[in-house]
């Protein structure tokens, strides 16, 4: 069909030559010679394959969503973008495998060979995404990275080590690879990057990238252990990588979760190992004391063989084999404002199977076994993701264009991977 | 003594359900079932006519000689009520039509005679849930939808499979749990909310955007394919674009080839009258089968006028949901072994958020 020239005819013109227009009225059908004309495109192949996405939300002035045009916008009418209450798609340029948040920095890992394995964005002020050097000056690094800048790692063969998971903590990140062990960068003030302790150690513009021998099975621990969190059995610093004993040792332990000064550690055979911070009730089922400095059994009645433990800064979750979901600790566990608080494992809606759960600082996330996800607790600056700054007292979804296979939480902001359903 | 006519009149008061063919305005629907109930009233034989005393001049008889005419009484029927003189007695039944059906869709039709009347004003704000099975073809998008529009585009589809279809149907479902809570008009913030939340009893009671509330594939056979869908609050062109999302969501196109209503509250489609049965004998015995979901409604429709005295709206969702329940209490909850929504009422998701940038 010809286009009009708009151009050309006046208003007047227009309007008559829409109506010398030869229209058909709606509801007869075409000629069949008409209907062949129009080409047939094909969108998508038969063989496509499921793409995986990132996508991103929470608080953006540290940079940590990895989308410049938040904190700077693109033109100067533009305002910066504080909060991103809904998932936001980040462009990658490899498939992302392993991502995980700190306070404020985000580090993606993909499974590769390439060279580049790992990108960093967000706060680097403690050098926690590696040396980002600046364009102007070789020997300064950008202290925030507002787009996901590639990471390098000492790799004695960069070409063969592939980065399996990655981990963050408040000012330091830990990776861990296939064959050459795990690094660590970041803040070392109490020793949590596993070397030695440097008194008045500057972190800014720090090359440190270490790696540290460690053996499958066994829970090594450093760091700060005020509130017994190390579970070395004292309450100093370690700055060196340590076997934890207590009730863990000799157990083949599957899975290692921490977050603010309590940690948990599930065995292999569903028993769950807890140690460190129990002022809000998370080892109350062992113990009253508020500290515990080395691992404990802990004896959860009715929660069966656990898969999955997550630790959050007040609260606690664990994931048993039938994917029920037990919380129990201080803050909002997702059963109604009254439940502010429990020292026995409160148990959800059996009906819905859970294939995954994490916890931030302040707030839990549940992958169910059809991919889809739900948050819940406190809404730190958006970081729910569910469109609104309020505190979700239960379970929500997170609308997201796919099915998510893993998220990772931080205090304010959180990364989901997901994989698309066509 | 009431005549035929006044009686069967009388017997006309209440809901019944109609199969409104495909093609035709609900209201040549609505203007024929008046037209017959109208002819069947009309038609009934008249009363007895009145007779009135009347002197009239006849001859004599016995008593008198012959020929001669005398005044004498007789019973004489007058013409003022016959029905040659009066005309029809019955001009107009009000016959009122519940939730509309467009032109090209068919299917139940619920329609109200009398005092049902009101009862439909009720079952119109009671929000209850329809079911429609929606037919969906493949490969191409036209204007308006259907499968009779203009053809803008046509695409690909032999890389769609039915478990592709499923967990795009999974995740608009997704998207409608959501809603279903987001628009229940409830503070969130409450116990009573996450009570009635987790026994999934949170429902859009007031105004609310199309939900729907079961969505599954009941036919597939590319590029044939069929949806059966329970919403609240929908318009027969939403459900026509829902068929032309889906497509876009699969990376093809889709139009629709037919709506059809199967069940409109406690309406279902095996009871409603076809075209042949639109005479007032089958009309009156639908009125009387229907008798008991009417009192229901109009039970329940009372009820949400005097809604407003109770102090919590948690507590008047709970009881306006068990009533709207118990109007719908004869249709089971759709739900299909990949994608039941039912289960899952702890979880809602907005359909607005769902618009997130690419």
């Amino acid at each position: 069909m010809a286009l009009v020239s708009l151009r050309s005819c006046g208003r007047l013109g227009f309007h008559l030559g829409l109506r010398a227009y030869a229209t058909r009225p709606v509801g007869t059908p075409r000629k069949r010679e008409q209907q062949d004309d129009t080409p047939v495109f094909q969108y998508v192949g038969q063989h496509r394959k499921l793409q995986g996405k990132v996508f991103v939300w929470g608080f953006s002035y540290t940079g940590a969503l990895g989308i410049p045009s938040f904190v700077v916008p693109d033109s100067g009418r533009k305002k910066p973008r504080k909060y991103q209450l809904t998932p936001y798609r980040l462009d990658t340029e490899q498939k992302i495998s392993s991502a995980a948040c700190g306070y404020g920095f985000t580090l993606l890992a993909s499974n590769s060979r390439d060279l580049t394995k790992l990108w960093g964005m967000g706060l680097n002020k403690d050098s926690q995404l590696g040396f980002q050097r600046t364009q102007h000056d070789r020997h300064k690094s950008y202290d925030y990275v507002l787009e996901a800048s590639p990471v390098s790692l000492p790799l004695v063969n960069p070409q063969e080590t592939r980065a399996l998971q990655v981990s963050c903590g408040r000012a330091h990140s830990l990776v861990l690879t296939d064959s050459e062990g795990v690094f660590s960068m970041g803040n070392n003030a109490y020793g949590q990057c596993g070397r030695k302790i440097v008194e008045d150690e500057v972190f800014r513009f720090s090359h440190s990238i270490c790696p540290a021998p460690l053996v499958l099975g066994s829970v090594y621990a450093c760091g700060w252990g005020a509130d017994g969190q190390t579970g070395l059995g004292y309450h100093n610093k370690a700055s060196c990588p340590v076997p934890v004993g207590g009730d863990l040792a000799g157990v083949k332990v599957q899975q290692v979760a921490t977050y603010g000064d309590c940690s948990l550690a599930v065995s292999t055979d569903g028993h769950v190992f807890g140690w460190g911070n129990s002022e809000y009730l998370q080892l109350a089922s062992v113990t009253e004391a508020t500290q515990i400095s080395s691992p404990w059994l802990l004896a959860l009645r009715g929660v069966g063989r656990v898969r999955q433990a997550a630790c959050g800064g007040t609260q606690v979750a664990v994931l048993n084999e039938e994917g029920e979901v037990f919380v129990w600790g201080f803050g909002i566990l997702g059963k109604g404002p009254k439940l502010s608080e429990s020292a026995i494992p409160e148990r959800f809606n059996p009906t819905v199977k859970v294939s995954s759960i994490r916890c931030g600082l302040n707030h839990f996330a549940a992958i169910t076994d059809r991919g889809e996800l739900f948050v819940w607790a406190k809404n730190v600056r958006g970081c729910l993701g569910i469109g609104k700054h309020d505190d979700q007292y239960f379970p929500w979804r997170v609308t997201v264009p796919g099915h998510v296979t893993d998220v990772a939480c931080g205090v304010d902001h959180m990364v989901a991977l997901v994989r698309s359903i066509i | 003594m009431t005549s035929q006519a006044v009686r069967l009149f009388r017997k006309m008061d209440g809901l019944f359900a109609v199969y409104k063919p495909q093609g035709v305005h609900w209201k040549h629907v609505r203007d024929s079932i008046e037209s017959n109930l109208l002819k069947a009233l009309n038609s009934c034989p008249p009363p007895a006519p009145q007779l009135a005393v009347q002197f009239q001049l006849l001859s004599g008889g016995e008593n008198s000689s012959s020929k001669d005419v005398v005044l004498s009484p007789s019973m004489v029927p007058t013409l003022a009520d016959h029905p040659l003189v009066t005309g029809p007695q019955f001009h107009k039944v009000h016959v009122g039509v519940g939730h509309r059906l467009d032109a090209f869709s068919s299917g139940v039709l619920v329609l109200g005679v009398g005092k049902g009347n009101g009862v439909l004003e009720h079952l119109c704000k009671s929000h209850v849930t329809r079911d429609y099975t929606l037919e969906g073809e493949f490969g191409k998008a036209t204007d308006n939808f259907t499968h009779t529009g203009r053809v803008i585009e046509k695409t690909t589809y032999d890389h769609v499979t039915l478990d592709k279809l499923e967990r795009v149907l999974a995740m608009i479902q997704g998207a409608n749990q959501k809603a279903l809570i987001m628009y229940s008009q409830v503070d969130l913030h409450t116990q009573e909310a996450y009570e009635l939340a987790v026994r999934g009893l949170l429902y859009p009671h007031g105004k609310s955007p199309p939900i729907l509330t079961g969505l599954r594939c009941i036919h597939f056979n590319p590029p044939h394919f069929t949806l059966e869908v329970q919403c609240v609050n929908e318009t027969q062109k939403y459900l026509r674009k829902l068929i032309h999302e889906v497509g876009l969501e699969l990376r093809t196109s889709a139009v629709c080839s037919g709506v059809r209503r199967t069940r409109d509250g406690p309406f279902k489609v095996e009871n409603a009258l076809t075209r042949q049965h639109w005479t007032a004998g089958s009309i009156i015995q639908a009125i009387a089968h229907f008798s008991k979901a009417t009192r229901k409604i109009r039970k329940s429709g009372m009820y949400k006028q005097t809604a407003g005295q109770l102090n919590s709206s948690a507590q008047v969702q709970e009881q306006t949901r068990s009533q709207t329940e118990q109007i719908n209490q004869e249709h089971v909850e759709l739900s299909s072994s990949t994608s039941d929504t039912v289960v899952d009422r702890e979880t809602p998701v907005t359909l607005s958020e769902g618009r997130t940038k690419h």
